[in-house]
């Protein structure tokens, strides 16, 4: 079949992924973890985790299991093996935590935990990379977009490998000596292939096609997109399996992390001067508020690079690499991410409802569904939050980062209000809001009318 | 998936033939998903334009001894259209009566003036639309009304052009 359908989950996905956010932002609200604790201190290990599995992979995962389809117009390869993923990661999830709280003394019960969480965690990222890369194996030769999500998809492998090396090495399951020394090295590999590889090759494929799409401008298939895609592939490669082997080999890391930056850089330059061109070219005018708030995630992904290669220039990037992280996880990743967010969440809901009787009966436009002034001051206080707090970690204020972190917790939960709102249609005009053969789409679930 | 038709020519030009019309004819005879895998015994620079200008991309790659393999697959104008529609036949797809260009509307309001056309227009009767992209959320919903289409990118890539034949599926079990 060409074309395709509601992923049915994914709304689930989107759910789970923003509470652990806000748990996330509320414990960085209550001083909980870095700057307050040391950064290998377990109190970190525990935000870091909910906002890169809770929050942020749950929320790809969501994405990739609606767009891989439509990167590729073909339906999604099985319907049925999202939701056993998403148990698999949430409960997997779930025992990680447990076992860096039984680490931090808090839990007293010996319990295999990060025997149970790498076993479900692989499970769970297994099923989704199976599905979508199953999807994707059925499209070759792939265009460009799903070649980026592809390299994601090895990258998450690559993340979750090293992942569950760290918590069977922590767990004291394992004790091979090479393990050990990966366990003990490879932190900046795990965090470089799952930001980096993982989180935004994904989230570059799929901005290449949305954004061509929602503002009407053409695709780009150009010599600078396939450079991109080759120049940040070739990163990834010297840094996750270049660095494992120089660690076992005994050479210095800092050597295969430069070399990596140097070919990260080149690709995020011309990805940057890609958006910039699609912005440029569109024929869209006027855009919505998602497409406007992008353009704050790239800016935040900009000022990361540039926080970046100012602090290496003066030596002090080692010491301060946590407001690069946080710039590039907040301002990049998550403000991509709700940006987005407040399109999917509308259109998926407007197709769900509405799409039946389009024709038939009146029926409201997306943009009917959401109140875009009501949601734009939520969207500005998280992104001048989020800067202020990279501003807060780099000169060493964790008061000034906590009032920060508080402000994004109260910026998320407002924009999650207006998310709930449109997927209850109650910003739809009463009248107009159930024609007939419409119903109240379910919170979590997407009816999916079968041929 | 692309599946790849062999062709070795090398037999035929050791013989001192000439493969074009043998390269023609089959790729005259591939399905919408078929490539076709041609072996040579030099690099065949000419068929690359040729076959380019039939909607064809390829890679290529020397296999020693002077001989090359070529994939040619298609990435240019191909017309898809839903499950039994083959059947139809092209006599039966008679000219459109409404034709609609939605090539400057904001997504997804093409798809949403597809749909109201459709619901106006009488059962047998062809609607064409111009549209910017490929209508991925729309084609599923032709379906599930009992409606066939057709559709495809232009030469340039640019304009993708659809026909909705109304009620055609319904029609074809009767």
């Amino acid at each position: 079949m060409i074309g395709v359908s509601l992923s049915r989950w994914t709304m689930s996905f989107f759910a789970a992924a923003l509470i652990a956010l806000l748990l996330a932002l509320g414990l960085m609200a209550a001083g909980y973890g870095y700057p307050s604790a040391p950064v290998e201190a377990a109190p970190t290990l525990i935000v870091v985790h909910l906002v890169a599995i809770g929050w942020l992979s749950l929320l790809m995962c969501g994405a990739l299991l609606q767009f891989v389809p439509v990167l590729v117009n073909r339906p999604l390869f099985s319907d049925s093996l999202a939701m056993p993923a998403l148990l698999c990661l949430i409960g997997g999830f779930g025992a990680l935590l447990l076992g860096f709280l039984w680490l931090d003394g808090q839990i007293e019960a010996v319990l295999p935990y990060f025997a149970v969480a790498s076993l479900l965690l692989g499970l769970g990222f297994g099923l989704v990379v199976w599905n979508l890369a199953g999807t994707l194996m059925a499209c070759r030769p792939l265009p460009l977009p799903a070649r980026f999500v592809a390299v994601g998809l090895a990258s998450v492998v690559l993340t979750a490998m090293l992942g569950m090396v760290f918590a069977l090495v922590r767990g004291g399951i394992v004790d091979d000596p090479r393990l050990l020394d990966l366990a003990a090295q490879g932190i900046p590999l795990h965090a470089i292939a799952g930001l980096g590889g993982w989180l935004t090759f994904c989230a570059m494929g799929v901005s290449y096609r949305l954004f061509a799409m929602f503002m009407l401008a053409p695709e780009l298939e150009r010599r600078g997109t396939r450079a991109a895609l080759h120049l940040g592939a070739c990163a990834l490669v010297i840094a996750v399996p270049g660095g494992i082997v120089a660690i076992w080999t005994g050479r210095s890391l800092d050597a295969v992390l430069i070399a990596s930056a140097i070919a990260g850089l080149g690709a995020l330059s011309l990805y940057g001067r890609d958006m910039l061109h699609l912005y440029r070219v569109r024929k869209r005018r006027a855009i919505e508020l998602n497409t406007r708030m992008a353009v704050l995630a790239f800016a935040s992904l900009g000022l990361a690079v540039l926080v970046a290669i100012v602090l290496a220039a003066f030596g002090v990037l080692q010491r301060h690499i946590a407001v690069v992280v946080f710039l590039a996880a907040f301002g990049w990743l998550s403000g991509l991410g709700l940006a987005k967010l407040y399109k999917i969440v509308p259109f998926m809901t407007w197709l769900e409802c509405y799409g039946p009787v389009l024709g038939k009966k009146a029926t409201p436009r997306v943009q009917d569904l959401v109140v875009e002034k009501r949601a734009e001051k939520w969207f500005l206080l998280y992104f001048i939050s989020v800067w202020s707090g990279a501003g807060a970690l780099l000169y060493g204020y964790p008061p000034a980062f906590r009032v920060a972190a508080a402000a994004m917790f109260v910026a998320v939960a407002g924009i999650g209000w207006q998310l709930l709102r449109a997927r209850r249609l109650a910003d739809v005009e009463t009248g107009g809001r159930f024609p007939e053969g419409v119903r109240q789409p379910s919170l979590l679930h997407s009816f999916v009318q079968r041929t | 998936m692309t599946t790849f038709v062999d062709l070795d020519v090398r037999p035929i030009l050791a013989a001192g033939g000439e493969p074009f019309g043998k390269i023609l004819e089959t790729v005259a005879a591939l399905g919408p998903d078929e490539g076709l895998r041609l072996l040579a015994p030099f690099r065949p620079v000419p068929l690359f334009q040729a076959l380019g200008s039939k909607g064809f991309s390829y890679e290529d790659r020397a296999m020693g001894d002077g001989d090359w393999e070529v994939f040619f697959y298609r990435t240019g104008p191909v017309e898809f259209e839903n499950g039994a529609a083959k059947s139809v036949g092209e006599a039966e797809w008679p000219e459109p009566l409404m034709h609609l260009d939605n090539r400057d509307l904001d997504p997804p309001e093409p798809m949403v003036r597809i749909l109201a056309a459709t619901e106006a227009m009488q059962t047998g009767e062809v609607l064409s639309a111009l549209l910017c992209r490929e209508p991925i959320f729309l084609l599923p919903e032709l379906e599930k009304r009992g409606h066939r289409w057709r559709g495809g990118f232009d030469g340039e890539g640019t304009t993708y052009r659809l026909l909705v034949r109304i009620g055609a599926v319904n029609e074809a079990a009767k």
